[in-house]
């Protein structure tokens, strides 16, 4: 089990949510689309540069940089 | 008599008097009487779940569009008459939450509580309950009286997902309806639970309870309690006030504190901040988690996913192919970009092409091949529509003149046509916008195009979709006005109206391709010119956005990008046509009347001057004007007072439509070709291009001005704008003339 930021997860990886360390508007925004403390998220697109997308709760939603550089993750297997 | 006349009416006409019964008894007692009494319905959903589809279909057509007080955003009102009754339905902003943390959720909770609707229709997105589900639980947890429609339920079948409604309905206790927009199905059965809920035979009598542990539940006794005697408890159910405290609510704290409970706001905060410390993370993380932990348990026994083996790419059709396809291209990190780009430019070259022939009819007269660039001019829809007010204006014109006299005639034909023709020529481009853009919009398309620009933008304080407006301001500025709806968030959105005016629209390169091809022989320097003068307004359009977010706005991140991919589908007609006649309406009824009055005023300027009507050109007010401006016109650009007034004549000119600024020039000088009558002004090298930056920056037509209105509701911002982009225009054409003439100078 491993601990790192959303951003360096490679795609077709799923993971679990840790913490969100970002503003207050996304934090909220996030939260109520599902992305909170224990959720699973698959990564479906990462190139490393750019925008990611991931997958929570059966919707695809993109996320710049910035912010999946803010979500601590735990890879799993 | 009156009895027989009731019935004789045709169900549309039964709507409208009842309607102006219900008006008339409203405004006469002062309430609504209790019979005819219409039923409110608050229609919320988060974004994707379908919305505006069922909207439209239940209410046919808006009845009524106006602001959110304070707000730019939209409230939307339709009515329906089912079963005599007449339900009106309010469109709330699409959100996914009511935590109040954006001008959106404020909207729709302050709606909730303060106007007190009948009844909330909440919409779940069938293909997503897990997720869409979240807003119907926050709003069941503020009042009972709630209807849940499951959207999208035609296409659940194909996805292999099966919803066991009626156990939902009975964990819920309240009605929970599948529907079809599209389809067409599940809305008599809607509007009849609507019914029930109003008249109270089929709702719940409480919010509901979500056990949020052990822990959390004593927490929230406690701060019931410390509330119990706050007078917002009297607003709010106040459990739900409770745990919003505890969540952290600025809007309640704000309410408490205008009450003078201070002390209230002060023990809930120690409460919240104390446990915050004890978790080592803020208290709504808790909430939500445990909201969506309820909301796993509810839909446990209720939504049933089979697994579809993942086909191989022989066995799909051709269409689910090409969509594979291309989501795999518009993904891709290296040719996304490109694809992306590539395509857009086609689709809005092909629209734009349809409507006036550009951009082809500029390449190809520039090629040489005139004569084609004409034919496609004219059968272009502007250019028929322009034949058409043309041979209207002649055809009126000696009818006119014979029961009006002259002054009215003029008025009409060099008055209110064009003004009407103006508006009506803008209005095949903005459909035409319009529906590629909701195409995009419905298809998924759009958000994953935005995706590729985002990190380009980003730089200049933009979003990825910004390349919308951006792209379709190089054909037309006002169309890209509007699409600044397209922004993220209200503070993107006001940089996109202010930056976009700046690209040069297609009417400015035909006036630059005019001077330009008439003052530089050489096809490299011409081709040089018209280059930078892009790279210069494309600049001056980025930093503008950017310069506004730091300064005005204080923001110094970029628009984070969180949004949300729905799957590529095929968009339905009907949805289309919605989205783009809502579109064009709104143009035709905000921005049409600025336009026509506008146009009457121009008409004014430039027949009458202090002498009365029909006086020469150089007398009217139009050229008092435009001399008022020679001296720095001439200051400027080293031109004499003779030819300075005509530029300022022709500027003034091109303020109401581009292009205007040749005919007026010419116009100046007796009629003579435009080639002439430009040469005649005797611009240099660097005065030319530094005029043509001027012309290039110095303001949007005046439709467009009338659309920044529309979109801002602003008067200050709108004059700021205008007097924004003279100084603009003056600050940068002046930097290019001294930097030209010292090269010329250098090295002559």
């Amino acid at each position: 089990m491993t601990t790192t930021a959303l951003d360096m997860v490679p795609p077709g990886t799923r993971c679990r949510v840790i913490a969100l360390d970002v503003g207050y508007g996304i934090n909220r925004r996030l939260m109520q689309m599902g992305l909170v403390p224990g959720s699973e998220v698959k990564v479906l697109d990462n190139s490393g540069r750019g925008p990611l997308v991931i997958e929570v709760r059966g919707v695809e939603i993109a996320l710049s940089r910035g912010i999946a550089k803010k979500i601590l993750v735990e890879v799993l297997k | 008599m009156l009895r027989r006349f009731w019935l004789k009416c045709s169900s549309k006409w039964k709507c409208l008097l009842n309607v102006v019964y219900v008006k008339l008894m409203v405004v006469t007692t002062g309430k609504n009487s209790g019979r005819e009494r219409e039923i409110v319905v608050g229609v919320i959903g988060q974004p994707n779940v379908g919305k505006s589809t069922l909207f439209n279909v239940l209410t046919g057509e808006i009845s009524h569009v106006a602001n959110w007080p304070g707000t730019t955003v939209e409230r939307k009102e339709g009515v329906r008459e089912y079963k005599g009754k007449i339900i009106r339905f309010v469109d709330l902003p699409g959100i996914y939450g009511l935590s109040a943390s954006t001008t959106e959720e404020v909207i729709a909770r302050k709606y909730i509580v303060e106007e007190k609707p009948d009844l909330v229709l909440v919409l779940v997105d069938s293909t997503a309950v897990e997720r869409t589900m979240y807003l119907a639980i926050q709003v069941l947890e503020l009042t009972p009286k709630v209807v849940i429609a499951l959207t999208k339920s035609d296409l659940t079948h194909s996805l292999g997902i099966h919803i066991h409604v009626d156990r939902l309905e009975s964990k819920l206790s309240v009605p929970v309806v599948p529907v079809s927009a599209i389809k067409g199905y599940g809305l008599r059965e809607l509007l009849d639970a609507i019914i029930d809920v109003a008249e109270g035979r089929r709702c719940r009598r409480e919010p509901i309870r979500v056990n949020y542990g052990s822990f959390l539940e004593s927490t929230i006794s406690d701060v019931e309690r410390v509330l119990s005697k706050s007078a917002l408890s009297r607003k709010y159910p106040l459990r739900w006030l409770a745990i919003r405290l505890l969540e952290g609510d600025p809007e309640l704290e704000k309410e408490l504190e205008l009450l003078g409970e201070d002390e209230v706001v002060h023990g809930v905060r120690r409460i919240r901040e104390s446990l915050a410390r004890t978790y080592g993370r803020e208290l709504m993380e808790l909430f939500v988690a445990q909201r969506f932990k309820f909301i796993d348990s509810l839909l446990g026994d209720v939504v049933v996913r089979v697994e579809k083996k993942a086909r191989r790419y022989e066995e799909l059709s051709l269409t689910e192919l090409a969509t594979a396809l291309l989501d795999r291209l518009i993904q891709h990190p290296l040719m996304g970009p490109v694809v992306s780009f590539i395509s857009l430019l086609i689709l809005f070259s092909l629209i734009f092409a349809v409507n006036t022939g550009f951009p082809f009819n500029v390449l190809l007269s520039y090629l040489g091949f005139s004569e084609l660039a004409e034919l496609i001019e004219e059968y272009s829809i502007s250019g028929l529509l322009g034949l058409g007010f043309t041979y209207l204006s002649t055809l009126l014109e000696p009818l006119l003149k014979t029961c009006l006299g002259p002054q009215v005639t003029s008025l009409i034909v060099d008055g209110v046509i064009p003004g009407v023709g103006a508006i009506l020529s803008f209005l095949p481009l903005i459909m035409l916008i319009s529906l590629l853009i909701a195409t995009l919009e419905d298809s998924g398309l759009a958000p994953r195009f935005a995706i590729s620009f985002h990190n380009f933008f980003s730089r200049f304080g933009l979003s990825g979709r910004a390349i919308y407006p951006f792209m379709i301001g190089l054909g037309c500025n006002l169309p890209a006005v509007l699409a600044s709806r397209t922004a993220l968030e209200e503070e993107e959105r006001r940089q996109l109206i202010v930056s976009v005016p700046f690209i040069p629209c297609q009417a400015r390169l035909v006036v630059i391709l005019a001077f330009v091809t008439t003052y530089i022989k050489n096809p490299l320097g011409q081709a040089l010119a018209l280059l930078s003068l892009y790279a210069i307004s494309f600049l001056v359009a980025l930093l503008t956005s950017i310069l506004t977010r730091r300064v005005v706005y204080r923001r110094k991140e970029p628009p984070e990008l969180v949004i949300e991919l729905p799957p590529i589908h095929r968009p339905s007609g009907k949805v289309l046509w919605w989205l783009t006649w809502d579109y064009s309406k709104h143009f035709l009824r905000k921005a049409g009347i600025i336009i026509v009055g506008l146009s009457i005023v121009t008409w004014m300027l430039l027949s009458y001057g202090p002498e009365g009507y029909g006086v020469g050109i150089e007398k009217t007010y139009g050229a008092l004007l435009g001399k008022l401006l020679a001296p720095v016109i001439s200051v400027l650009y080293g031109l004499d007072a003779e030819k300075a007034w005509k530029v300022g004549f022709a500027l003034l000119h091109g303020f109401i439509a581009k292009e205007a600024f040749l005919e007026a020039t010419s116009l100046l000088y007796g009629g003579v070709s435009i080639d002439e009558a430009l040469r005649a002004l005797g611009f240099t090298l660097p005065s030319l291009m530094a005029f043509l930056v001027f012309f290039t920056l110095y303001v949007p037509c005046l439709p467009t001005i009338a659309v920044i209105y529309q979109e801002s509701r602003s008067v200050r911002l709108t004059l700021s704008v205008i007097l924004y982009m003279i100084g603009i225009g003056l600050v940068a054409s002046q930097l290019v003339y001294l930097v030209l003439a010292s090269l010329t100078f250098l090295y002559s």
